[in-house]
């Protein structure tokens, strides 16, 4: 038993064996190459992807892409699985919680040592920025979202209640203009769906406060009495009628975008990243609106900011680094590419693809593209650190002990900073 | 003598009646050779990785770097882990709670569905379908079509004119709401109970019969007796599955085991540790945790079992 | 009055049927709506027929939903096929032989089912993959050949130690060897047992989504829970209409299995003698 014990640790001891970012050989193999590719999402992004991959082994017919398709819980164990046992797919669609756990820890090649395939000059220095971890360009932003509120005209206009006004609006603001919908709504409508559910809402309110959730170092920082205010803010939203009771906010706070208030008319205001416009009016049937965040006006600067939806990146120990860097330049950079892909992984932050696709957009998705370029936005928080990748759980879980009187915001405030650092300095 | 007593004489004393002593030889060749399979995964398939995972317990292991040895940190770790605590005492109420009653409505269907009675087929199925729903993502949603702020739940509430709330978004009532989810996918332990029903012999209900014995006497005398190896065995594996409920808590409550960690089963606490915060060192050494309360659990119910579990050999 | 009761009976237990089979009724009707109303119209009360659903649900991912439902229908068979040989094979050494070590061996075999499969499996997947088992079926299947499914090999030592010893012992004075009592006697008399492991095998790896998952990386390998599953991203909107449609196809099998098995399981010593 301790023999076999010892042969399987010596296995893992050397099947974990990178230690860091490999470079990119430069040279394209004549012979055929197979690269595998995984992403995560729903059956309208697999096909949409397909079509992309065929389109690319047309022009590279000696690259064959495996595309694997997960769901985005299986996605992440399944990732996990292959990396620890040296047998990851060579490009990989990242999401930003999971970039400095994956690159810190070696897993990612970075891609500036691909330059010579992989071009970024059409990004914005900005979005490339949110793909920088320790200096290094470890991933490519795919598309870029804002946080905004979505709010259904329709059911305002049924009200009779005028839009406010989201150019000079407040926090105070937001809450009467809930609270007037809450009213009209006699129960079966409220005002305000959820919020404080994510990393979206914490991190917007750390900025207005002119704080910020993580300093550069990638230590928590930010301040108990800013977090107090936070959750003090949502309870009291629960409190006053203006969002729904506990159970029900947290039960659409924690379901699928379908069933959230916004999508079955059940709520008038409510927090989404501003490319979920279209999924939302399609689901609800109504016509809804993006309005930028309460607050702002306020700020000393603006605390909107980008957010990539999603980044590609290449494994470390990719064996055809070159070709991976030739693929992920495809779906980056080519026109082709973005017409099948569209706004299925978000506005591209390719700002020359961007532009090229708007005028073959729907209506919402051109609304929402309109929202991203006007919004006023400050420089993108920090990449989330390694070791805080289940940030959002743990906000999530801190907001309804605070929505059932099991801790006082206060409480709460002192416990989620503890608890975020001890995973960030476990990690 | 009565045809009953007579029976379980028999039944007692077959070896004496048969005139066959068990022969004190032991059959390790035979054996051998019927387990051979068996040993054959032990060694290959299933004892490496469970070495490796007992190794990983003594490690700080992210599953990207190599793993580093750390001594008996994480067990130390155990013992100021809230979250750990909290999730120890979620199962233990679950386990406590659902098994019992997911055996009594089990084996209460099975002997309603046993015979003697028309459309025997068709409700075995029906109750045993939603065993085949329980562990697939449709059942997050199915489940808030009951329990949910719009579910039937609250419209059967309603009717009666109480004002309901998101069952399974509140912290109060949420693991209530998995207790009667693994009780609604009674059909599996029940199906187990069916097949044994119907490994009683026949004769021993006819013996009884013409003894005069009644329903209620042959279900106490032979039913409860002959099939408590069965209940038995539906006993110890419904334990050990119950501690390693993991689906459908991370199915419904979206892998948080939340609301606040009023879901958070313990394997469910396992695999956010490995998978959700790279530490599967940790989570190493929680699996053998665990593995140390089932074996106890286990070895409790199997001494218990010589009080009335009634063999055959 | 024996009538009356026996109408009452069934009144009771349809009434229970239809509480247990609410949740199933919803996903049918809910396979036959518009995506956008499934969510916003609570009940069972369909005005419109969307049969589409289950034609978009059939063609939505990169194999038509077919090629899923024949990979675990293999896989399912193998799989079968693998438990019935090897569990009762180690049931019968456990239930009937005297060995050296048989309690030390048992607690073993228990124990092996105790740790959670989420820390084994990362050490069994590099194990299969310098094997380079990755994407295929083995993973999945081999193991089960090798009984290390030690719930069915409890399972059919319960069975078989609820079996009259006299049988075999029996044939035992007419000359049998053990592999013919194995064969001739036990076997048979166990098909209840036996049942309950087809039907078994058969919805848990028709279920099981965690192995499939890991082990089988390209899309053509893919089964039908892990296509499932890649209909649905919070995120976004999903097709629930198709994924509902699709959920109701890949029940479908699993629930005639058992309505076929289930004669088996009632087919035991009650019916074949017992004598």
């Amino acid at each position: 038993m301790r023999r076999i014990a010892l042969a399987a640790a010596a296995a893992l001891m050397l099947t974990a064996c990178g230690s860091g970012g490999g470079s990119a050989g430069q040279e394209l193999s004549k012979e055929p190459v197979t690269l595998r590719f995984t992403w995560w999402g729903a059956d309208e992004r697999h096909k949409r992807t397909q079509q992309v991959i065929d389109l690319f082994q047309k022009k590279h017919p000696n690259i064959t892409v495996k595309g694997e398709f997960k769901d985005w819980n299986g996605y992440w164990e399944s990732l996990a699985t292959t990396v620890a046992a040296n047998d990851a797919p060579d490009v990989i669609q990242m999401d930003e919680l999971y970039l400095a756990s994956y690159a810190e820890r070696g897993a990612l090649l970075d891609l500036g040592t691909a330059t010579k395939h992989l071009k970024t000059a059409d990004f914005d220095k900005s979005a490339l920025d949110t793909g920088i971890v320790k200096g290094k360009q470890y991933a490519i932003p795919v598309g870029l979202s804002t946080y905004a509120i979505v709010a259904n005209t329709d059911l305002l206009d049924q009200f009779k209640i005028k839009l406010p006004d989201d150019g000079t609006w407040s926090w105070d603001d937001f809450k009467k203009a809930g609270a007037e919908v809450s009213k009209a709504g006699g129960g079966k409508v409220t005002g305000v769906q959820s919020f404080g559910f994510d990393a979206g809402s914490l991190n917007i309110w750390a900025r207005q406060n002119g704080a910020a959730l993580f300093d550069v170092a990638g230590k928590v920082a930010v301040p108990e009495n800013v977090l107090a205010s936070y959750w003090t803010f949502i309870k009291d939203l629960a409190k006053s009628g203006v969002s729904p009771a506990p159970s029900v906010t947290i039960e659409r706070a924690g379901g699928p975008l379908d069933q959230s208030g916004t999508a079955t008319n059940a709520s008038v205001f409510a927090t989404w990243w501003n490319t979920q416009l279209t999924s939302l009016s399609a689901a609800s049937g109504s016509k809804l609106k993006l309005l930028r965040l309460p607050g702002e006006s306020q700020a000393s600067s603006p605390a909107a900011y980008y957010k990539p939806s999603m980044f590609w990146s290449i494994s470390s120990r990719s064996k055809h680094p070159a070709e991976a860097a030739v693929f992920v330049d495809f779906l980056a950079n080519s026109e082709e590419a973005a017409n099948i892909l569209l706004t299925d992984r978000g506005v591209p932050a390719n700002t020359k693809i961007r532009a090229a696709i708007t005028p073959k957009l729907g209506e919402t998705d051109k609304a929402a593209v309109e929202f991203l370029d006007t919004i006023k936005v400050g420089t993108a928080p920090r990449v989330t650190p390694n070791g805080a990748s289940n940030l959002e759980a743990i906000i999530k879980r801190h907001t309804e002990e605070v929505l059932f009187d099991r801790l006082t915001p206060e409480q709460a405030a002192k416990s989620f900073i503890k608890e975020l650092q001890t995973e960030i300095d476990g990690a | 003598m009565s045809a009953l007593g007579e029976l379980q004489r028999m039944r007692k004393g077959s070896r004496g009646t048969l005139g066959v002593a068990r022969e004190p030889k032991k059959d390790n060749k035979a054996a051998f050779a019927f387990l051979l399979p068996w040993f054959a995964g032990l060694l290959f398939i299933t004892a490496g990785p469970i070495a490796a995972s007992f190794v990983l317990g003594f490690t700080d292991y992210n599953l990207i770097q190599p793993p580093v040895f750390n001594g008996l940190d994480n067990w130390m770790r155990m013992l100021g882990d809230a979250r750990l605590h909290k999730a120890l005492g979620v199962t233990l109420v679950y386990v406590l709670v659902s098994v019992p009653l997911q055996l009594a409505c089990a084996l209460a269907l099975a002997l309603l569905l046993d015979k003697g009675l028309r459309g025997l087929a068709f409700y075995r199925s029906a109750f045993y379908l939603p065993s085949l729903l329980g562990s697939s993502v449709a059942i997050a949603v199915l489940w808030r079509q009951i329990f949910g702020a719009d579910g039937l739940f609250n419209q059967v509430l309603s009717m009666a004119g109480i004002e309901g709330k998101g069952w399974i978004s509140d912290p109060d009532s949420a693991l209530s709401t998995l207790i009667v989810l693994n009780v609604w996918t009674f059909g599996a332990p029940m199906v187990i109970f069916l097949a044994g029903l119907r490994q009683i012999p026949a004769m021993y209900y006819e013996a009884a019969a013409t003894d005069g014995a009644g329903k209620w006497t042959q279900f106490r005398r032979i039913t409860i007796p002959l099939l408590s190896p069965i209940v038995f065995f539906n006993l110890v594996l419904q334990v050990i599955h119950a501690f390693q409920s993991f689906t459908q808590a991370f199915v419904v409550s979206g892998g948080s085991g939340g609301p606040s960690d009023s879901t958070l089963f313990y394997t469910l606490y396992l695999y956010q540790r490995g998978f959700g915060n790279f530490d599967m060192g940790y989570a190493s050494a929680l699996a053998w945790l665990l593995l140390v309360i089932i074996a106890a659990f286990t070895a409790i119910n199997f001494w218990a079992a010589k009080f009335w579990v009634v063999y055959d050999d | 009055m024996t009538e009356l009761r026996k109408l009452l009976r069934h009144a009771g237990l349809l009434l229970l049927a239809l509480v247990m089979l609410y949740p199933v009724l919803w996903m049918v009707v809910s396979s036959l709506r518009p995506n956008n109303e499934i969510f916003r119209r609570p009940g069972l009360i369909l005005d419109s027929l969307q049969i589409q659903n289950y034609g978009e649900g059939w063609n939505a991912l990169a194999s038509p939903f077919g090629h899923y439902l024949a990979n675990s229908a293999i896989l399912v068979l193998a799989c079968i096929i693998g438990n019935l040989v090897s569990c009762s094979m180690a049931a019968y050494a456990f239930a009937r032989l005297d060995f050296t070590g048989k309690r030390l061996w048992f607690a073993i075999m228990l124990g092996t089912i105790m740790l959670p499969i989420h820390v084994i499996i990362v050490p069994q997947y590099i194990m299969f993959s310098q094997l380079d088992w990755v994407n295929t079926f083995l993973p999945l299947v081999v193991p089960k050949f090798l009984a290390t499914d030690a719930f069915f090999v409890f399972l059919m030592v319960q069975f078989i130690r609820g079996l009259p010893r006299e049988l075999d012992e029996a044939a035992r004075i007419d000359g049998c060897g053990h592999a013919r009592i194995f064969l001739r006697i036990i076997l048979p008399l166990m098909l209840p047992a036996l049942a309950t492991t087809v039907i078994f095998t058969f919805i848990w790896t028709w279920n099981d989504f965690f192995g499939q998952l890991i082990y089988l990386t390209d899309p053509e390998m893919y089964t039908v829970p892990v296509a499932l599953r890649s209909f649905v991203d919070a995120t976004v909107q999903t097709s629930w209409g198709s994924m509902f449609a699709m959920s109701v196809v890949s029940l479908a099998p699993v629930f005639l299995a058992f309505l076929v098995g289930q004669r088996y399981l009632i087919r035991g010593i009650a019916t074949t003698g017992g004598k």
